[in-house]
C-alpha cells in the first residue's frame, strides 16, 4: 500500500468536473483507492463519494492506493493534481 | 385572459416575446405504494432497466456532442453517467426497495434527498451547487420510470417558444440548444446555476428564481420575458406587446454597438479618464465582471453573505470569499462594503420588528450595536486585503462620532490580528457611503476623516425625498433628477474635489446611462453599477467632453423643476 498527500491547486477544487475526472481515472485501476480529508475516509472511485468530500482549493488530501498498480496510481493521481484537473488554473 | 406580470432574478439580459412551452417536472409526480414480498424482486429490475435506459440515451447525447464538440457540456454529461453507473448512487435504491417494499419511484427520491442534505451542508457555493446534477440524473431515471418519454424524443421546431421549467439539466440543456428556445424561465435556480450559464453562452435573455412560474403560466400563453429587469409578462395587452416590440428591435440593435467599445478604455472626448466599476453580491457575479471589462468592484454587498442561512458566516468563510474575489481581480480595486441590512435579515441577532425598518437599527448602527458579529466581518476583510487591491466601505454614516467609533473598532480588529502575527494591509482605505442626507449636507467634514466617499444614491432618494420606495402610493414620487438631490450630489463631489478625495457613485443613477452625461458634468469619475450597465455608460463616456459638459451642468443645478431637467437631459441625449 501507498500514500501520499497531495494539494488541490485549481481553482474550483473537486467540483464535478474535476471530480468525474478523477473518478475515471481511479476506475482504470485494479487497485483500491481512497481519498481522505480530515477525518472523512472516501472511495476515490465513486463520484458521489469524491463529491461529497467537498474539497476546495488548497486542501490537502492524503491518496491511498493498494494492489498491484499501486505505484501507476499514485502517480498519475499525483500528475492529475499537479495538472489542475486539466482546467488550465 | 388576464394580463398579469411575475418578478424573478434576470441572470441573462434581452428581450424576448413567444409562447410558454412548459416542461414538466417528474419529481413532483412521485407517490408512494407498498408492494407485497413477491413483487420486490420485478421492481428492482423495473428500476435497473430504467436506469440502463437513460445510460443509453446520456450515451447517446455524448456521441452527437462529440461532433459538435462541446467541451463544457461533455463534461457535464459525463458527470451525469458517472453518477449514473455510480454503485453508491443505484445500489441503495434496489436495498431500500428491499428493506421496505416500496415501488421505485419512492426509493430513489428517498436516495436522493439523503444525498441532496448532505450537499446542502457542504459550504462550498460551487460544490453545493452540484446536488442539482443528482437531482437532474434522478429526474430522468423517473420520466422512464413514470413512463414519461425522454426529452430527447420531444421537438420543437417553433423558435420564439419560451422554455418554462422547474429547473433545467445539463442534459436537457443540451437538447434545448438546439431546439433555439428564446428564453428560459425557471422556477429554481441563481446565477451559477446550468440555465444562467446556458442562456449566458446562448445569449437569450433568462430569468430564475420565479418561484411558481409553472403554475402560474398555461402551456402556449403568450409571454414576454424582459431579461434587463427580471420581469415577466404573461397575456400582454397590445399596447405592451406593441412597446416591447419597439424594445426588443432597438435592445438588438444597442447590443451589436455595445460589443463593438467592450475593449476599448473608458475615457472622454478631452482625454479624460472615468473609472466604470461593479457593483456585486456574491462571488458567482465575478464572470460578468469580467466579461463587461470592469475596471474594478465598486461595490461588494457583503449582506447576501449572512442572508438565508441557519448561523452567521465565521471568520475564515467570510475571509475566503473576500480573498478569492480579490485575488481574481489582481491589482484592480475591490471596495468591500460592511454588513447592510436590518437585524431582521440576522438569524442570532434580535429580530423585533420595527415600525420603519428602513429608519431603524441597520447597517452600521447595526454593526456597532453587535460589535462582535462587525469584528468577524473586519478581521476577515482586514485578513484578505493583504491579497489584492482592497477598500472598506462603512454603510449608513450619519455622524462623525459614528464614524470614529467605526474607525476605532478597525484599529482594534488590526490590533489583534498584528497581536496574533496575522498580516493584513495597514494602510488599507476607509470609505464611507454618502446616503443620509445629514452626512450629504456636511459631505466635506466626512472628505476629511474618510480616503474616499461613495454616494448610494437609492438611499439618499428615499430618505431626502421621505419616499418608501416599496410603497406603490408613493413610489411615483420617487425622483432622482429631484433638484435637491442633484444638490447633494454635487455637495458632495465638490467636497471631494476640495480634499483630494476620490468620489463614486454606486447607486443605480451611476447605471442610468441617460444621467451618464450629467454626472460627468458634475465631475463625477468614478461609477460602480451592475456589471451589465458598463458598456451602456462607457458609450456616453466616450461620448462626452466633460469641459463642454461642466457649464450645462451647472445650469441644470439652477433649475428649479425636475420636468425642466428632464426635458434639457433629453435633448443632450439626443
Amino acid at each position: 500500500m501507498i500514500k501520499k498527500k497531495l494539494k488541490i491547486i485549481n481553482k474550483l477544487g473537486l467540483h464535478a468536473r474535476a471530480s468525474s475526472k478523477l473518478t475515471q481515472l481511479a476506475c482504470s485501476y485494479t487497485s483500491e483507492i481512497f481519498l481522505i480529508k480530515d477525518k472523512n475516509k472516501v472511495n476515490a472511485k465513486s463520484i458521489m463519494e469524491v463529491l461529497m468530500l467537498a474539497a476546495t482549493k488548497n486542501t490537502i488530501i492524503l491518496v491511498m492506493a493498494d494492489g498491484i498498480d499501486e505505484k501507476e496510481a499514485i502517480s498519475d493521481i499525483e500528475a492529475l493534481f499537479i495538472n489542475y484537473f486539466g482546467e488550465g488554473e | 385572459m388576464s394580463s398579469f406580470n411575475i418578478h424573478g432574478v434576470p441572470v441573462s439580459s434581452g428581450i424576448a416575446i413567444g409562447n410558454a412551452h412548459l416542461i414538466s417536472n417528474a419529481l413532483l409526480e412521485v407517490i408512494h405504494y407498498q408492494l407485497d414480498k413477491n413483487e420486490v424482486p420485478s421492481e428492482i429490475k423495473r428500476l435497473s432497466r430504467a436506469i440502463n435506459e437513460v445510460r443509453k440515451d446520456l450515451l447517446k447525447i455524448k456521441k452527437q456532442l462529440q461532433k459538435d464538440s462541446s467541451d463544457e457540456f461533455s463534461a457535464f454529461i459525463d458527470t451525469h453517467l458517472m453518477i449514473l453507473t455510480d454503485k453508491n448512487f443505484t445500489d441503495k435504491p434496489k436495498k431500500i426497495i428491499n428493506k421496505d417494499s416500496c415501488n421505485a419511484e419512492w426509493a430513489l427520491k428517498k436516495q436522493m434527498d439523503f444525498f441532496v442534505s448532505k450537499f446542502e451542508q457542504i459550504e462550498d457555493e460551487y460544490i453545493k451547487e452540484r446536488k442539482n446534477d443528482v437531482i437532474q440524473v434522478v429526474e430522468r431515471i423517473l420520466k422512464v420510470l413514470l413512463g414519461h418519454p425522454s426529452q430527447s424524443t420531444q421537438i420543437n421546431k417553433d423558435n420564439s417558444a419560451i422554455l418554462v421549467a422547474h429547473d433545467i439539466s445539463p442534459a436537457d440543456a443540451l437538447q434545448f440548444k438546439k431546439h433555439q428556445y428564446a428564453a428560459f424561465l425557471t422556477d429554481m435556480g441563481g446565477s451559477t446555476s446550468h440555465t444562467a450559464i446556458l442562456a449566458r453562452s446562448l445569449n437569450i435573455p433568462s430569468i430564475v428564481a420565479l418561484q411558481n412560474a409553472r403554475g402560474l403560466i398555461k402551456n402556449n400563453e403568450q409571454i414576454i420575458v424582459d431579461g434587463n429587469q427580471g420581469i415577466v409578462i404573461i397575456n400582454p395587452s397590445e399596447d405592451i406587446l406593441k412597446e416591447y416590440q419597439v424594445r426588443q428591435n432597438l435592445w438588438g440593435i444597442e447590443q451589436k454597438k455595445l460589443s463593438k467599445i467592450k475593449n476599448i478604455q473608458s475615457k472622454t472626448l478631452n482625454n479624460e479618464k472615468i473609472e466604470l466599476l461593479a457593483n456585486i453580491e456574491v462571488p458567482g457575479d465575478m464572470q460578468s465582471v469580467k466579461d463587461n471589462k470592469a475596471s474594478g468592484i465598486g461595490l461588494f454587498r457583503t449582506e447576501f453573505l449572512f442572508m438565508n442561512r441557519k448561523e452567521l458566516p465565521n471568520e475564515e468563510e467570510q475571509f475566503k470569499i473576500y480573498k478569492s474575489v480579490a485575488r481574481s481581480m489582481k491589482d484592480k480595486t475591490v471596495v468591500i462594503r460592511t454588513l447592510d441590512s436590518g437585524a431582521d435579515k440576522l438569524t442570532s441577532a434580535d429580530t423585533k420588528i420595527s415600525a420603519n425598518p428602513a429608519l431603524g437599527l441597520r447597517a452600521i448602527r447595526l454593526c456597532l450595536s453587535e460589535p462582535q458579529l462587525f469584528n468577524i466581518q473586519l478581521r476577515a476583510i482586514l485578513r484578505a486585503s493583504k491579497f489584492g487591491k482592497i477598500k472598506i466601505l462603512i454603510p449608513m454614516l450619519s455622524s462623525i462620532s459614528e464614524l470614529r467609533q467605526t474607525k476605532l473598532l478597525i484599529e482594534r480588529a488590526k490590533k489583534s490580528l498584528a497581536n496574533q502575527k496575522i498580516l493584513y494591509n495597514n494602510n488599507i482605505q476607509i470609505g464611507g457611503m454618502i446616503e443620509v442626507p445629514a452626512v450629504a449636507i456636511n459631505a466635506e467634514l466626512f472628505a476629511q476623516e474618510l480616503d474616499f466617499l461613495s454616494i448610494g444614491t437609492n438611499d439618499l432618494i428615499q430618505y431626502t425625498l421621505a419616499i418608501d420606495r416599496t410603497d406603490d402610493r408613493v413610489s411615483h414620487l420617487y425622483n432622482p433628477l429631484h433638484p435637491a438631490i442633484l444638490k447633494l450630489i454635487n455637495t458632495t463631489i465638490k467636497a471631494g474635489k476640495k480634499y483630494k478625495k476620490e468620489v463614486s457613485i454606486c447607486g443605480e443613477m451611476a447605471g442610468d446611462s441617460k444621467l451618464t452625461k450629467l454626472l460627468l458634468g458634475m465631475g463625477l469619475k468614478h461609477f460602480s453599477m451592475h456589471p451589465s450597465r458598463i458598456l451602456g455608460v462607457k458609450k456616453q463616456v466616450l461620448n462626452s467632453n466633460t469641459q463642454k459638459l461642466g457649464s450645462w451642468a451647472t445650469k441644470i443645478l439652477n433649475t428649479k423643476e425636475s420636468e425642466t431637467v428632464e426635458t434639457l437631459i433629453r435633448k443632450i441625449n439626443q
